[in-house]
């Protein structure tokens, strides 16, 4: 490493320091089918640190738990509780397997409305609706356009910070879904800037972003804060 | 350090030695370095000490070590164990500090079944007469993780650190409640308190707690401004927090807003499902975690009657020979703790402690006792007994309840010479 290189890299770690951290939104859970569920639907309301510190509980307790979950919140499908269960009481149960090694294997095609059923709906809903006051909508969301890469620096890192969204302020966290890979990324952002009617906001000159462009974006991992200061210095087109 | 799953496994001690290589010029990614650097409680909540043990970051759930718990006689803000039920993010972010909220247009409600309801502004509530309280605080799940010795329970595995010995300032409850007037309805038989923070989603239940109306731990009960002297942190509850000395954490509301007169209890799951505890003993695999009913089950209204031991623990690694035990005693405040017994061998043998007077019925007692440590294993345990004749479980697995409250079996110390 140069000498300047070396300054500008102390630089970028004293300012990755002096952030507010966001950790808990990088607890990993061991690999296994479905985790990316517990990813998606689990982190609305916590961070994932409950469930790995629950883990060992019984088969019968896990389903109890995530039944009790719907009290609290969790409105998710049937078939998807099913899967998110499965995964709990096998992975985390009090006999897990080995964590099994990631297949290596090329990724099928992906369905980009499948995945953002899948990874997007619990906070965003179905139709990228929203919820008022808690998860800005998708659908008419001029952002999706504000930049070419501005949804996958979202998507990888999160964002954290007050936005305003058709005339809406929303202040949450989203915690990043770096979990889904980059064709996963690149097909759900797609889907979403395509789906209800959001091609109409769409720049005539505009180019999408596909596997290579999330895995530079992936390279270069930035702060919720940052990614929130990235959204502020591109001003959405109108 | 080439895989990213084994900085989660890294100390903070390692962390520092990294990142002192790091500095030396060795390539970390600026991910490894952030997820590292948030393990510690002062980025959750600032000002919180950075040794406290993080049960939920998006929440703010941690407790305290012993080792600190043990140095202080009113448990200060920076290192007082912390429960908030939703995220302190976005418009919640307020509360998680350290700071007292500057919320002078805050208002409590009083409503429900009454004649007259009122909103009264806590500018006025601050001018009233007020009363000191010095109480344990504790989280209904201090303890959890020791039931995990007759079958895991899911949720955050408390050790002992949930807890903590506080003082608090305020306006008593019932005279207050006089004092305004509301005209309750003659089948009032609950009192309900709410506070401001609200579930991550709307289809999620609000936290509320409701109290028999009768309840004689309602006489105790403050609207504390105060706590440890100075307004209270919005972490712990700021600017308005009821406290009903002698009550598990949850049932003093913190950030509250509401208080309703009602004939039936909250229908809150805080109130009909979680924070319970059967009425009859259960066993695994018997009685589930959503199998509580109000009938089967009680919220976790009073403190069982609890002891822990401070002094020595393993981190203080003891010699063979005399040593000085010494820990804490606490119930709800109804009696006085009339004895604290110490095995220093694994409950074979017992002797009594020497019990200093505590500050308030609801403060914890302190206690201590000589006895001597022998080269291998010894096993410390203590015992606490009341004037009614409470005492803790010899074998805490007894009250063993599948979402892990109120433990207060015999405390077990472990100690290596």
């Amino acid at each position: 490493m140069t000498r300047v290189g070396f300054v500008l890299f102390i630089a970028a770690v004293a300012a990755v320091l002096s952030l507010p951290a966001r950790a808990a939104d990088r607890i990993e859970l061991p690999e296994g089918p479905n985790r990316d569920l517990v990813y998606a639907k689990c982190r609305t309301c916590h961070d994932l640190q409950y469930v790995k510190e629950s883990a060992g509980i019984t088969a019968d307790n896990w389903q109890a738990l995530i039944e009790d979950m719907g009290q609290y919140g969790l409105r998710i499908p049937d078939d998807e509780r099913k899967k998110i269960v499965q995964y709990l009481v096998t992975y985390l149960g009090p006999n897990p397997p080995k964590a099994a090694a990631p297949s290596g294997a090329p990724s099928p095609a992906v369905d980009g409305e499948a995945m953002y059923e899948r990874q997007c709906s619990a906070c965003h809903q179905a139709h990228g609706g929203g919820l008022p006051g808690a998860f800005p909508p998708l659908a008419g969301n001029h952002d999706l356009y504000r930049d070419r890469m501005f949804p996958v620096y979202v998507l990888l890192n999160g964002l954290e910070g007050a936005i305003m969204v058709k005339g809406a302020s929303y202040n949450g966290v989203m915690p990043p879904f770096d979990h889904l890979s980059n064709a996963e990324v690149a097909a759900v952002i797609g889907y979403v800037r395509a789906a209800w009617n959001n091609a109409e906001l769409r720049p005539s000159d505009f180019v999408d972003v596909d596997e290579k462009a999330v895995a530079q974006a992936r390279s270069k991992p930035m702060h919720p804060a940052q990614v929130h200061a990235y959204r502020a210095a591109h001003p959405a087109a109108r | 350090m080439e895989k990213k799953s084994a900085f989660g496994q890294m100390s903070r001690r390692q962390f520092g030695k990294l990142a002192g290589a790091t500095a030396a010029g060795s390539m970390l990614p600026a991910y490894a370095l952030r997820a590292l650097a948030a393990e510690t409680a002062d980025q959750i909540i600032p000002g919180k000490s950075a040794e406290m043990i993080i049960h939920n970051a998006k929440l703010g759930v941690m407790e305290t070590p012993l080792t600190l718990l043990r140095q202080y006689a009113h448990t200060p803000k920076e290192i007082l164990f912390c429960r908030f039920h939703y995220p302190h993010e976005g418009n919640a972010g307020w509360y998680a500090s350290l700071n007292a909220p500057k919320r002078e247009d805050w208002t409590l409600e009083i409503d429900g079944l009454v004649a007259r309801p009122r909103i009264v502004k806590l500018a006025d509530i601050e001018k009233m007469d007020m009363v000191k309280r010095v109480s344990v605080i504790q989280c209904a799940g201090n303890g959890r993780s020791f039931y995990a010795a007759k079958q895991k329970v899911g949720g955050g595995q408390w050790k002992n650190g949930g807890m903590g010995n506080v003082v608090w300032e305020g306006v008593p409850l019932r005279h207050f409640l006089d004092e305004q007037k509301v005209l309750p309805a003659a089948s009032v038989k609950w009192l309900t308190a709410e506070g401001w923070d609200q579930p991550a989603t709307p289809e999620g239940s609000d936290f509320s707690k409701s109290y028999h109306i009768e309840d004689g731990a309602l006489d105790n009960a403050i609207l504390a401004v105060k706590m440890n002297g100075e307004p209270i942190p919005a972490a712990h509850g700021g600017p308005l927090r009821l406290i009903i000395p002698g009550y598990y954490g949850n049932m003093n509301v913190k950030i509250l807003t509401k208080l309703m007169f009602m004939d039936q209890q909250s229908p809150s799951v805080f109130q009909s499902m979680g924070y319970r505890f059967p009425l009859r003993p259960v066993e695994p695999g018997q009685f589930k975690a959503n199998d509580y009913t109000l009938e089967n089950s009680r919220p976790t209204y009073a403190h069982q009657i609890k002891s822990v031991i401070f002094s020595p623990l393993p981190e203080d690694k003891p010699g063979s020979g005399g040593v000085e035990i010494t820990g804490v005693a606490f119930n709800d405040g109804t009696a006085p703790i009339t004895s604290v017994q110490v095995s220093a061998d694994g409950g074979q043998s017992w002797q009594a402690a020497t019990i200093k007077p505590a500050e308030s019925p609801w403060a914890w007692y302190h206690w201590s006792v000589r006895a001597s440590l022998k080269p291998g294993q010894n096993t410390l345990m203590s015992l606490a007994t009341d004037a009614l004749g409470r005492s803790q479980p010899v074998d805490g697995l007894t009250r063993w309840n599948p979402r892990g409250y109120e433990w207060n079996g015999a405390d077990r110390v472990l100690i290596n010479v």
